[in-house]
């Protein structure tokens, strides 16, 4: 059971997922993005080699659909997985096994992949694309967060009878940089959602300052001053 | 403000990565651990493509010295970084540069460095030795926590006004090269290495489960008949 975004700003070119899930510390499956190369996720039994595996084929141009062939071609349990990737000219593909859990599936679009199992429905499928929808000028870290928050809002995971909350969610978003521009994680939590949000929230105020003082250390402030400056704002 | 762990278990040979600060979400910023390869971290005033760059050195079989040498050449604000490096082989190379706010300092110890920046002094640095080497035969986790809880209990961090708490941390381990066995976090909170234990001994309880239903999908139990096997918590 967990349910998730991709997408491509098709501004930008930047790449970035959102996940969320009942499980525990699902950003250990979301090392998900590569500048100039894709976006992807394996969910459902993850295969927890296919994310670095399809990264290196999109990073070698192959498009969206060939990977993912490449990915069941490669696994003898496929039937059991879900899988989305987005290449870096914003083509998608996505799966869902048919031994796959609960109600399971994904609602696609240029630039987006919503894919889950374990939902209430293929109304939170739809909702996370709506979401991510919202508001195409905003930033993909936003847009990603605000699916996400569809999701739970059009009831999350769970079945008819039962609701199962987010205990864990991640946020990764790539552009330019051989590193992730935004790589945020809540591993263990009631409402691990909400606490993305917070979390991203307070990361934002920081993002610069982190930025700005690696590529300038001698002219830079102390954490401290920093803050100080922020309040006095 | 900073402080970290990187080591290889002389055991396994599993390598691993500990940090914690006062900054937020430092586990996003930790690209620099490869099975096969070695582990380099950078801090203090941070440039993030050393880390990788780094990797793609030892991956080649450069030595750690080898490798911080080129880092060195590379980077006109050498002076204001800190960095350790260990290979896969267990040898290590540690610079902290001048320019690192005080006090900061590193130990290089067999098979591992413990390091940090804007720390309450060198007892920090030795707390950070003393959890790591505590227990020998635990697994690499567990010695990587140790070792944050012995610096976070000797002090940890202090800057201009005073002592600041840790509000992130993470830990990575790897013994495969296309996935973390171990990649825990905390990324905004009151207490993170508290908090990071939390994280991970729960997630061990988990561990072989989530593993187990990806190498066989077939055999495996849906998580909520998981969750239902499990004891009950004593203090539930």
């Amino acid at each position: 059971m967990t349910y998730t975004i991709l997408g491509r700003c098709a501004k930008t070119g930047r790449l970035g997922i959102g996940i969320a899930t009942y499980s525990i510390t699902v950003g250990r499956y979301a090392h998900s993005t590569r500048s100039n190369a894709g976006v992807t996720v394996s969910q459902a039994n993850a295969n927890e080699n296919n994310n670095a595996i399809a990264l290196r084929l999109l990073a070698q141009g192959l498009a969206a659909p060939a990977v993912l062939e490449h990915l069941k071609a490669n696994d003898a349990w496929h039937s059991y997985r879900q899988i989305g990737v987005i290449d870096r000219t914003g083509a998608v593909a996505a799966y869902t096994g048919s031994n796959v859990r609960g109600w399971a599936g994904e609602v696609t679009g240029e630039n987006y992949v919503s894919t889950g199992n374990g939902l209430r429905g293929q109304h939170v499928a739809e909702a996370i694309a709506k979401g991510f929808l919202a508001e195409p000028g905003a930033d993909l870290e936003h847009r990603l967060l605000t699916a996400l928050e569809y999701g739970r809002d059009a009831g999350g995971q769970g079945n008819a009878t039962t609701h199962r909350t987010e205990r864990s969610a991640a946020l990764q978003v790539s552009s330019r940089h051989s590193h992730p521009d935004i790589d945020l994680r809540v591993d263990l939590h009631d409402k691990a959602v909400d606490e993305l949000r917070r979390v991203w929230t307070v990361y934002k105020q920081y993002e610069g300052y982190y930025a700005d003082r690696g590529r300038n250390p001698r002219g830079a402030i102390g954490q401290e001053a920093f803050m100080a400056s922020m309040k006095g704002a | 403000m900073t402080f970290s762990i990187i080591a290889r278990c002389p055991t396994t040979g599993r390598l691993g990565l500990g940090v914690t600060t006062f900054s937020i979400a430092a586990g996003g910023r930790c690209e620099g651990i490869r099975f096969g390869a070695g582990v380099c971290k950078t801090q203090a005033y941070v440039k993030r493509d050393n880390d990788l760059i780094a990797l793609e050195l030892l991956a080649q079989g450069m030595t750690p010295a080898g490798v911080m040498a080129a880092l060195e050449a590379g980077d006109p604000d050498h002076d204001w970084r800190q960095i350790a490096i260990i290979d896969r082989e267990g040898r290590t190379c540690a610079h902290t540069g001048p320019g690192c706010r005080p006090w900061a300092g590193h130990h290089e110890g067999d098979g591992f460095v413990a390091f940090g920046n804007v720390l309450a002094g060198p007892e920090v640095i030795d707390g950070i030795v003393a959890g790591y080497l505590r227990d020998p035969g635990a697994d690499l986790e567990f010695r990587l926590l140790a070792a944050l809880e012995g610096g976070r209990d000797a002090g940890g961090q202090v800057g201009s006004e005073g002592h600041l708490t840790e509000r992130s941390a993470a830990i990575f381990v790897a013994s495969e090269p296309d996935h973390f066995d171990i990649d825990a976090r905390v990324d905004l909170h009151d207490d993170a290495v508290t908090e990071l234990r939390r994280v991970l001994e729960e997630f061990k309880i988990y561990e072989k489960f989530y593993r187990d239903r990806g190498y066989r999908p077939d055999l495996a139990m849906s998580q909520a008949e998981f969750v239902a096997s499990l004891p009950r918590k004593a203090d539930a």
